[in-house]
């Protein structure tokens, strides 16, 4: 068994893929996570004192997993859903009475959404209450709360799809509460509603908010913020009491300065 | 497929494909830039692979596990089809605007519904820019009795504009905010010297903004929530059910 | 790997403006495109024709509602109510924030289910967080038939007298 695994991570398919060996020495297990796109945004090491439970519980990788699942039990709705009067609402019935697993799917999705809203919200609080919001990380607080701005437009967007009474008059009192903003307001009402009442084209137009619009600059602010974290220096950990020696911090400064300087006089570069 | 030399190929290969000195020195300049205090040589510290990781698969199974007992023991609500001609009775939002909808009682759309979140994300999104939540020295610590009587002086001013510019008092704003108000003032009490006095104490002017903020939507989610029937008259949760 | 440093390339006076001029030339081209799709993009989101209810619709022969009755149409959200004098539509929307009101059989009061605004059977505000009374919409009489126009409002004193 460990001659196949052994053969298998040597082989030139293997190094194809992953570019590093069987991670059970510390360099490969470096590897793994350096040379991974998908874990890339982990730093090779981390302090004890980042990952203990208690110091964030995870609020906010927990909120990822939320969007991750729901956008996998939103894609298998979409496959039986119509966004039509009133085929909307017989797909609900159809996937609550006639579809194999759809009440489940429906469930999952609906208490994963507000799970959703519950942990974002949650994790900003934490956040504040940590501090950890104040410099250097004050602009990843600000793409944060853009991103539970989204998340709520999400769950409010997915409302109208079922198009059964709750729906229909949320959206109702909502785009009017649009409607009552000076000036744009009655033309972003009708650019939302793509009429004056609530109708088939308000359906189609929360249908592709829900289903395009707002998951993609979800999950492109997340990546934002993500990238954020690592290049604000991490997650945010009080002060240890200083050292006696002040070594520490012209290290720090320097290897701050060397990691800094050639990203920041290479990316114009790159841009232009 | 397997490489002839096993021994030295693989090492040969991955030193190509990141740049011969490149990996390792990348690794280790990734790692430095990440510790920005000056105790990063001291600090106890673990390899992301395993240890990160597993962390973060037993809180997605976690996660996963409360969501399908959720799912398996609880429906989605599905009330009958869209009517436009019928507005149910009453008519609730989703919960996480139930405290907007509560507010949409007491003043009209532009203030309830477009004022208030927007200046609530604007001052969310712009906190971070003012130092106003750093650490510092007690509340209390000069001429306490002025600052006490300033406190609530603003309390006072606050609980003055809730009281009469809504269209009835709004007592879901004004009681967490005495209660807030009481919680400052009680740093300055005969206790202040126990670790409880101390934590009021060295809390900051935003921090008591923020949890008046948190205490506030919480009630009037959960007034939304259970205590609203019928025309959006005031019930008892026992009475009218739950929505 | 030599870099070929622009910033230190010597230039005369001549190409730097020149080269200015093209910098701005490429902005300006760049927030005019910017500008243009999104105009282009709103244009596209507006409709032109959005299939929605008529405006204007046919209630019956005035002599239908009692005096002092009320005349609920659901569909078209339009009280119909026949005062001592005369005729007068009143929209059912409520001015709060759209949601339709009620009216029980044989009360005078309407009701909104939403945020608890009341209203007289006049339209004017009794309580709840409306300001603005019910529209009253205007009628006309098309060979002996009452004719409502949901998008014309008229004066809160007018009336069709029958």
């Amino acid at each position: 068994m460990r001659k196949i695994a052994t053969a298998l991570t040597r082989s030139r398919v293997w190094r194809s893929v992953f570019r590093h060996g069987f991670p059970d020495s510390n360099r490969n297990r470096s590897l793994a996570i350096f040379s991974s796109f998908f874990l890339h945004f982990h730093p090779v090491k981390v302090r004890v004192r980042a990952i203990a439970f208690t110091r964030t519980f995870y609020l906010g990788g927990l909120a990822l997993a939320c969007f991750f699942i729901l956008t996998v039990t939103g894609t298998f709705l979409m496959f039986y859903y119509h966004p039509i009067v009133p085929s909307a609402y017989n797909d609900m019935k159809d996937l609550q009475f006639v579809v194999s697993y759809g009440m489940f799917l429906r469930n999952l999705h609906r208490w994963t959404s507000r799970t959703m809203i519950a942990l974002v919200f949650v994790h900003m609080a934490w956040t504040f209450m940590r501090g950890a919001y104040r410099h250097p990380r004050e602009f990843n607080w600000t793409i944060g709360v853009g991103l539970l701005v989204i998340t709520v437009l999400l769950s409010y967007t997915g409302t109208l799809l079922p198009w059964d009474q709750l729906s229909y008059w949320a959206v109702a009192v909502g785009t009017n509460i649009v409607g009552a903003i000076p000036i744009i307001g009655a033309k972003v009402k009708l650019l939302l509603l793509g009429g004056h009442e609530i109708n088939d084209n308000a359906l189609l137009r929360f249908y592709v908010l829900h289903c395009v619009v707002l998951p993609l600059t979800l999950a492109f602010g997340v990546g934002l913020h993500l990238w954020r974290v690592r290049k604000d220096g991490g997650i945010h950990l009080p002060e240890l009491p200083p050292r006696r020696d002040d070594v520490g911090d012209e290290n720090y400064a320097s290897t701050r300065a060397d990691a800094g300087s050639p990203e920041s006089s290479d990316a114009p570069h790159e841009n232009a | 497929m397997s490489e002839p030399t096993p021994e030295s190929a693989p090492e040969r290969g991955e030193e190509e494909s990141l740049g011969s000195v490149g990996a390792a020195r990348v690794v280790v300049e990734e790692h430095v830039s990440d510790c920005r205090t000056s105790d990063f040589v001291d600090e106890p510290m673990l390899m992301t692979f395993p240890h990160l990781l597993v962390r973060e698969c037993v809180a997605f199974l976690g996660l996963s596990i409360f969501l399908v007992v959720m799912s398996l023991c609880f429906d989605a609500p599905l009330e009958s089809i869209a009517d436009p001609t019928r507005t149910p009775n009453p008519a609730k939002a989703p919960w996480y605007f139930l405290g907007m909808q509560e507010l949409l009682q007491y003043y009209p759309p532009i203030v309830a519904g477009v004022l208030f979140p927007a200046l609530l994300i604007i001052a969310l999104a712009i906190i971070p820019y003012f130092r106003v939540n750093i650490e510092r020295p007690p509340l209390w610590k000069s001429a306490p009795w002025t600052q006490v009587a300033s406190l609530w002086g603003v309390v006072a001013g606050l609980s003055g504009v809730f009281y009469f510019t809504g269209s009835v008092p709004i007592w879901s704003l004004m009681v967490p905010l005495w209660a807030v108000g009481l919680a400052m003032t009680a740093g300055a009490l005969p206790w202040r010297r126990s670790r409880l006095g101390i934590w009021l104490q060295t809390r900051s002017l935003a921090f008591w903004i923020f949890a008046w903020f948190l205490l506030a939507a919480t009630t009037l989610t959960v007034i939304g929530l259970w205590f609203r029937g019928p025309g959006w008259r005031f019930t008892l949760p026992w009475y009218d059910g739950f929505y | 790997m030599a870099l070929i440093d622009d910033l230190d390339v010597p230039m005369t006076e001549a190409e730097l403006e020149r080269r200015r001029f093209l910098g701005l030339l490429g902005s300006g081209a760049l927030g005019l495109a910017g500008i243009g799709t999104m105009v282009a993009g709103v244009g596209y989101l507006e409709p032109n024709a959005p299939y929605e209810q008529a405006t204007r619709f046919v209630v019956g022969r005035p002599e239908a509602i009692v005096p002092g009755g009320v005349l609920t149409l659901r569909e078209q959200r339009v009280y119909v109510v026949r005062g001592q004098a005369g005729v007068y539509a009143l929209s059912s929307v409520c001015t709060h924030l759209g949601c339709v009101t009620r009216h029980g059989l044989g009360q005078s009061e309407i009701v909104c289910p939403c945020h608890g605004s009341a209203f007289d059977m006049e339209g004017r505000v009794l309580s709840g967080p409306a300001r603005k009374r019910l529209p009253r919409l205007e009628l006309t009489l098309e060979r002996g038939e009452i004719v409502v126009h949901t998008t014309s409002q008229v004066d809160d004193d007018t009336l069709l007298e029958v």
